[in-house]
């Protein structure tokens, strides 16, 4: 180990010696005398000591070809805006366009890309090939617009979805193939004003009448009316309906009913109410709408059937007895709209940092020297440690969220426990990175980030509501704390080793933490590892610990939990960025040896040490002492240095194309020369 | 000045001649059809390095003697080195002329290229990535890889991908033969030039005196027309090459081109298939997969990854297609060549993946480029 950590510093020392931009500011090298500035491309000065389409593989993981042919598909049609700014041509929603244009615009890319095949198999195909596909190739559109990825999303699949989980051949025979041609436009009605994240709560009320062998469904009340429902507004002819089933009187729990609310001419149905949710902080491509249901008659074979039927007689059946496993089978859809979000986040920080990191091996500010050469941005170690770290984060998030794809296409009826909280995790993880990550690209970007073209501030309205939708972030994580805390009673009641949720480092020996940390032992991911295991197991002891005290002070279990709201949150952190931790090296351990490893094992180390310095609870628990956590940061900035000369490398590994980035990733002094206005 | 060919100074394969601050550069192997040798690649290599610091050129134009302009590599000459020895010296062959299009596509100085013959292959590589291609009724353009077991390479993969909508896929896979007029309407060519006024173009650029390519441009222009396209045109049946050649995967393009013929029987349309069916099924499926990379990336990252494929392609491990297309083709001449795998549904993804990685032999390097200093990073947005 040892061994490899001097010989990994020997290797990147030399790369920075002999080929690297200088990284210290006294280094910098004298700029000729321009009367003006030149724009200097970065990709003719900045030497790849790897290829990064070979790093891409490993990024992107599935479906390259495809994506790529996708890319093309965008950039070969005009419908998709392309603008020319300076010598490029980039290809972004025209956001200053009013709501209704993005809205009806958005539903003519999704016939454009019908037309091209793009969503061939996506419903009437189901193997783990296909659903990497379609995961990929919805990335690619997300990569584009969020409103067409969402727009689509709603319609494959939670509408989509719903049918297939929930329904039964009858109802995959009748909907799927003309939901993927779009023959049938479909919408997914759960949440209302009233109630979102705590879906059993629903209001709005289905029950049957044998006379006709119909439901009929009610909005009985305001807070019942369906609300923020994704392609509502104009252009949903079908929604699955989300209800309470009182059935002779007894309420048996929320089920899901197919209804149409527009006919095929787009008039909206009798007994259905239909208004728009209006203009969003983003998002605004698509078409949320508000429902109420006004005795809604729908035939008795539109309720989805595969978890609980209704005779023709008004029987109601079900295989399923206990209501909490009733509902939990109706929420698998939501794991997958949990995965396509946290795919989508991760592909939205990558957009902000290549922007970001591009200008700034581009833009120069400030000399160090009076009449000396100014400083490019990128080259300020300040700038490093705002840029950087973030970088190596969304490195860790790809390829965690690789993982939760691959254990998603081969999920099992035992794996679906693990996917549910392991979904929560990323996506609340993701997320919250995402938005975070996209303000400080704003900063970095300075006025120019301001510009909606520029997309780096304009995407954070866009994502915004990722932290909401399919569930609360902060809900999602103490789900994943109280999961975690299961597996800690069930263990304890029967005194047998923790198994699960990759908690099984619990049962070994508490790990030790040298009470001196050298830089060699802080890159070791065997160090990072364990400082990990560390806080995770330490906080389960506690949260384990307060509610139980709670507990014994009278409060109900619920309650208990509910006042260890602090630790479950910590908690929920700690198990994420652990499961980051551990997929990154799993991830690093398939890399052959040489330089993509190498830069590899550097950004694992940022990824483990800025968790370290960023995360309060090493210091609040005496995890880390005052001086390693000094140690800790002082390596931060030493491994900022490091990964400088491989910035654009990694950023251009994205595989995003020039032409989904921006006018300041480029040749910004041409793009707003006279000239180009 | 520039280091000539030593073997036979009396015949040199690229002729130069200097006017005023023009250097013309005649390609001369014409009973080969012009095509490129390891010496006229290395002799082109040397001149316009040489050319591009010498202050005292301001353009060079490259034309071919006979009536090709230059029909590729000098592939036959590849197989033999092959044949002789390591692979790795046909790979040599390939580093060199790809470095020679990196050079042209990035070049400083404004190259006219005389298309007035056969251009095909490597001969397209040495001139499309330049600022102006002069066609002709002469013209007969072509990248016929895909029935000879390679791929549209020589950076290909950047000018086709940018060829409008699906257009230069259609290109790349059938190999079909594009004349002047259609070279023109789809951006292959910047100028269509009648051969009898050739001479008199070649005089007054001689006299330019300028690196100006607006000025250039406008001298080509005096001597240029509109040329008649003709009613039989793959160019007025850009609707349906935007329509099928926009599909995922090669089986999809084919089965999208029977169908449009399932109601009305179409000469073209059944051309197009017979030219896909006769092609290499793996050639078929890394050209696409290129195309399609190529249209998302620069000029310098298509050659690398085209570099990676022609040296799979060379070492003959992933499939032994190229040495078999160069036996029916060049050498039998039976024009029946066996590919293996024979189906496209026999190459997988995994196989064509292959292609795209790194090549596993002792010291084998990614292609790179020699440092452009003071480029312009738009040097390179000629098409």
């Amino acid at each position: 180990m040892e061994q490899q950590i001097t010989r990994r510093t020997q290797v990147l020392t030399n790369h920075l010696l002999l080929h690297g931009e200088p990284t210290s500011l006294s280094a910098a090298p004298p700029l000729s005398s321009n009367s003006c500035l030149n724009y200097s491309p970065p990709d003719l000065n900045e030497p790849f000591s790897f290829n990064p389409t070979d790093m891409r593989v490993y990024l992107d993981s599935h479906n390259i070809p495809d994506r790529d042919w996708l890319f093309g598909l965008i950039t070969q049609s005009r419908l998709f805006n392309p603008k020319q700014r300076g010598q490029k041509v980039f290809f972004s929603p025209d956001y200053n366009q009013s709501m209704e244009q993005q809205r009806e615009m958005t539903m003519k890319r999704i016939l454009y890309l019908l037309e091209k095949g793009v969503f061939q198999g996506w419903l009437t195909e189901r193997n783990p090939d296909a659903e990497l596909r379609k995961f990929a190739l919805l990335e690619v559109v997300g990569i584009f617009d969020h409103s067409l990825a969402i727009k689509l999303g709603v319609h494959f699949f939670l509408w989509g979805g719903a049918i297939q989980f929930f329904g039964t051949k009858r109802h995959h025979d009748k909907w799927l193939r003309d939901t993927e041609n779009y023959v049938v436009k479909g919408c997914f009605a759960m949440t209302e004003l009233g109630h979102g994240s705590n879906v059993r709560g629903i209001e709005t009320v289905t029950t049957y009448d044998s006379n006709t062998g119909e439901f009929v469904i009610n909005t009985p009340c305001e807070s019942a009316q369906k609300y923020w429902i994704g392609g509502a507004a104009n252009h949903a002819t079908h929604t699955i309906v989300f209800s309470q089933l009182n059935i002779n009187g007894e309420n048996q729990g929320v089920h899901a009913l197919i209804a149409q609310i527009r006919d095929a001419d787009g008039n909206v149905c009798p007994n259905i109410r239909i208004a728009d949710c209006g203009h969003k902080i983003g998002l605004n491509g698509v078409d949320n709408g508000k429902i109420w249901f006004d005795n809604v008659r729908i035939p008795r074979e539109n309720l989805l059937n595969s978890v609980a039927d209704v005779s023709p007689d008004g029987q109601y059946l079900s295989a399923i007895k206990d209501p909490d496993q009733r509902f939990a089978a109706f929420l698998a859809p939501l794991t997958s709209g949990r995965i396509t979000i946290s795919a989508s986040a991760i592909y939205t920080s990558k957009i902000g940092l290549a922007i970001a990191i591009r200008y700034s091996l581009t833009r120069r500010a400030f000399s160090v020297t009076p009449n000396g050469p100014e400083v490019l941005l990128l080259d300020y170690p300040s700038h490093q440690r705002r840029l950087l770290p973030l970088l190596a984060k969304t490195y860790a998030m790809s390829f965690g969220g690789n993982y939760l794809k691959q254990i998603y296409v081969k999920r099992t009826p035992e794996s679906n426990k693990i996917i549910h909280v392991l979904s929560s995790a990323f996506k609340a993880t993701f997320t919250w990175h995402n938005m975070r990550n996209l303000q400080e690209c704003r900063e970095a970007c300075g006025g120019q980030g301001l510009k909606t073209e520029n997309l780096v501030g304009h995407l954070k309205g866009e994502f915004d509501v990722q932290s909401t939708f399919e569930g609360d972030n902060n809900v999602l994580m103490q789900q994943v704390s109280k999961a975690l805390l299961a597996v800690y009673i069930a263990a304890k009641k029967s005194n047998k080793p923790f198994k699960g949720f990759g908690l099984e480092h619990m049962n070994n020996p508490c790990p030790v933490i040298p009470s001196r940390l050298t830089s060699s032992t802080l890159r070791c991911s065997k160090f990072q590892t364990d400082a990990f295991f560390l806080r995770e197991r330490d906080l389960l002891n506690r949260f384990a610990a307060e509610v139980s005290q709670f507990q014994a002070q009278g409060e109900s279990k619920e309650y208990a939990f509910i006042l260890s709201y602090q630790l479950a949150e910590d908690l929920g952190r700690a198990y994420s960025e652990r499961e980051l931790l551990q997929t990154f090296i799993q991830t690093e351990a398939t890399v052959p040896a040489g330089s993509l490893k190498d830069v590899l094992a550097l950004l694992r180390s940022m990824y483990a040490l800025i968790c370290l310095e960023e995360d309060a609870a090493f210091l609040r628990y005496g995890y880390l002492s005052m001086d390693n956590a000094a140690a800790v940061r002082k390596e931060v900035t030493k491994l900022c240095s490091e990964l400088r000369p491989h910035a654009l490398a990694l950023v251009t590994s994205f595989g995003i194309p020039d032409a989904f980035l921006s006018p300041i990733a480029f040749n910004w002094i041409d793009a707003n020369a006279w000239a180009s206005v | 000045m520039a280091p000539l060919n030593s073997t036979k100074p009396d015949d040199p394969q690229v002729l130069v001649e200097e006017k005023l601050s023009a250097r013309i550069l005649t390609l001369n192997r014409p009973k080969q059809l012009n095509a490129l040798s390891f010496q006229m690649i290395s002799q082109l290599l040397d001149l316009f390095i040489a050319y591009e610091e010498d202050s005292n050129v301001k353009l060079v134009i490259l034309k071919g003697k006979g009536r090709a302009f230059c029909a590729g590599g000098d592939v036959s000459s590849v197989v033999r080195d092959i044949g002789a020895g390591s692979w790795r010296l046909g790979a040599n062959f390939f580093w060199k002329e790809f470095t020679l299009n990196y050079i042209m596509a990035t070049y400083r100085k404004p190259q006219v290229s005389i298309l007035n013959g056969i251009v095909m292959g490597g001969g397209a590589g040495v001139s499309i990535h330049g600022r102006f291609r002069v066609a002709t009724e002469n013209s007969v353009f072509a990248m016929p890889e895909t029935a000879l077991g390679l791929f549209p390479d020589v950076g290909a993969s950047y000018y086709l991908s940018r060829l409008p909508g699906f257009f230069g896929e259609y290109v790349g896979l059938t190999g079909t033969r594009l004349d002047g007029a259609e070279m023109l309407a789809c951006g292959l060519a910047t100028h269509f030039v009648p051969s009898e006024r050739l001479s008199l173009l070649e005089e007054a650029l001689c006299k330019v005196d300028s690196s100006d390519p607006a000025i250039i441009s406008a001298v080509i222009d005096k001597y240029s027309q509109q040329p008649y396209m003709k009613e039989q045109s793959a160019y007025h049946r850009l609707n349906v090459i935007d329509r099928c050649f926009s599909r995922r995967t090669v089986e999809e393009i084919i089965s999208s081109l029977e169908k449009e013929t399932l109601n009305k029987k179409d000469d073209w349309i059944s051309a197009t298939l017979q030219s896909l069916k006769g092609a290499s099924p793996t050639s078929l499926k890394i050209s696409l997969r290129s195309i399609r990379q190529g249209r998302l990336q620069g000029v310098g990252q298509c050659l690398v990854r085209e570099y990676r494929m022609v040296c799979h392609v060379m070492q003959g491990k992933l499939s032994r297609d190229f040495f078999e297309g160069c036996r029916a083709i060049l050498l039998d001449k039976d024009k029946n060549p066996k590919w293996e795998p024979s189906k496209l549904e026999f190459v997988s993804d995994r196989m064509v993946d292959s292609y795209f990685s790194k090549v596993d032999d002792e010291g084998w390097e990614d292609l790179k480029f020699p440092a452009r200093s003071n480029l312009h990073v738009y040097a390179i947005a000629k098409l």
